[in-house]
């Protein structure tokens, strides 16, 4: 961050970024690529964890709606 | 596989009989209004319901719970032998036992399947009608370990007498497929795939020909697959399946022959193999929701035997 911004002074951070590849850090492509694996593995955390209750929520609230205690009950 | 009256039951006489007859026979094929053609997927269906049971070996008690028509949950509890994938000869099999936990909720509109075992691998289906024709579907298996997590998205579109589905899969896997209906009794289809992961891609054609009695499928495809199948409904508690697969490239070739007893109480399937493999599965119907489970597969060649019995509840 710090070496961007003593390149263009005044420019916005992400178009220097662009222009000044050579020597840098980080592109837009490789930005983006970035965020799209932490976001799909975020998506994978919240789908691996959150399947099964949602799964519960939406049976519980449709209809005839049972009762909590069928839903731990064997009988 | 509609069924028509049978003819010539008039009082009129054998020549009348016969000019009805003709008259059946010769009824003209409607070709803009054909029936819709079964998923490209599920070409080989009743093939595959007759021949491969989901055999497994141990001891197997699934009890399902349903709390309301729409939603249930199931409990599942395995115990036997897996066998593990190893380069030799000799099957390598280890004990294990594990609990599943599953919840389904089915709506017409709405299909959300998920089962979570003891080791915290996820196994999610999700199937949803977006309009009348699109359809989506989804399904996943994510696990605890990285890099062993997959998943799959399929959009299903059904037109009048065709069907196309577009697949979308991790590792960039892309699929589409199609299937038209040719005449009433006959549907071909073909389909394309591009694995970005393993560098593959192929492309494949099938056809299907089925009517009251009969379903015969032929399926060919450019990683060397060639599989045919048969299936014959003797009677209305008996069908008899064979299938045959043959890969072009790598020379393999299994044959297998096999037949379904759908019975009031019971349901009985057998296989016998090429590859020196007999197989059977019975389910029987104790109870009202009690169901008792039996699957036995002998492999003469890798002198392999797997016996396993099970209790299915609700």
């Amino acid at each position: 961050m710090a070496s961007r911004v003593a390149l263009k002074v005044g420019g916005k951070g992400k178009k220097s970024g662009k222009g000044g590849r050579g020597g840098e850090g980080k592109s837009r492509t490789e930005c983006l690529k970035e965020w799209t694996d932490w976001s799909l593995h975020k998506a994978k955390v919240i789908a691996h964890y959150g399947f099964i209750p949602l799964i519960i929520v939406i049976g519980m609230n449709s209809d005839p709606k049972p009762q909590l205690y069928q839903l731990l009950s064997p009988v | 596989m509609a069924g028509f009256p049978p003819p010539g039951a008039t009082i009129l006489g054998d020549a009348a009989a016969g000019k009805k007859i003709d008259e059946v026979g010769k009824k003209k094929v409607d070709y803009f209004n054909l029936p819709c053609p079964i998923p490209f997927e599920e070409l080989q269906r009743e093939a595959i319901m007759s021949l491969k049971p989901e055999l497994f070996e141990g001891m197997r008690f699934d009890f399902t719970k349903g709390l309301n028509p729409k939603f249930s949950l199931s409990h599942s509890v395995f115990m036997g032998p897996m066998e593990l994938p190893s380069q030799g000869a000799e099957t390598l099999k280890i004990p294990t036992a594990h609990y599943e936990f599953g919840a389904n909720f089915i709506d017409p509109k709405l299909m959300l399947i998920g089962r979570v075992l003891t080791d915290g691998r996820l196994t999610a289906r999700v199937k949803c009608d977006l309009t009348d024709d699109l359809s989506l579907k989804a399904n996943a298996q994510l696990s605890n370990e990285p890099n062993m997590s997959h998943g799959m998205v399929n959009f299903d579109y059904k037109g009048k007498d065709y069907r196309t589905q577009l697949q979308l899969g991790d590792g960039s896997l892309f699929g589409a497929s199609y299937i038209q209906s040719i005449t009433p009794h006959l549907s071909m289809g073909g389909e394309v795939f591009w694995a970005g992961q393993h560098l593959k891609s192929g492309v494949g054609y099938a056809a299907r020909y089925e009517n009251d009695k009969m379903v015969a499928t032929g399926q060919v495809a450019s990683t060397g697959m060639v599989a045919m199948s048969y299936v014959q409904k003797v009677s209305e508690k008996v069908s008899l399946a064979t299938d045959f697969m043959y890969n072009y490239l790598s020379r393999d070739v299994t044959a297998s022959v096999g037949y379904d007893y759908i019975l009031r109480q019971a349901r009985l399937r057998g296989k016998l193999d090429s590859n020196g493999c007999a197989s059977a599965f019975l389910e029987e119907r104790l109870n009202m929701g009690l169901n008792f489970v039996l699957s036995a597969e002998i492999d003469h060649k890798k002198s392999d035997y797997k016996f396993g019995f099970g209790l299915t509840v609700g």
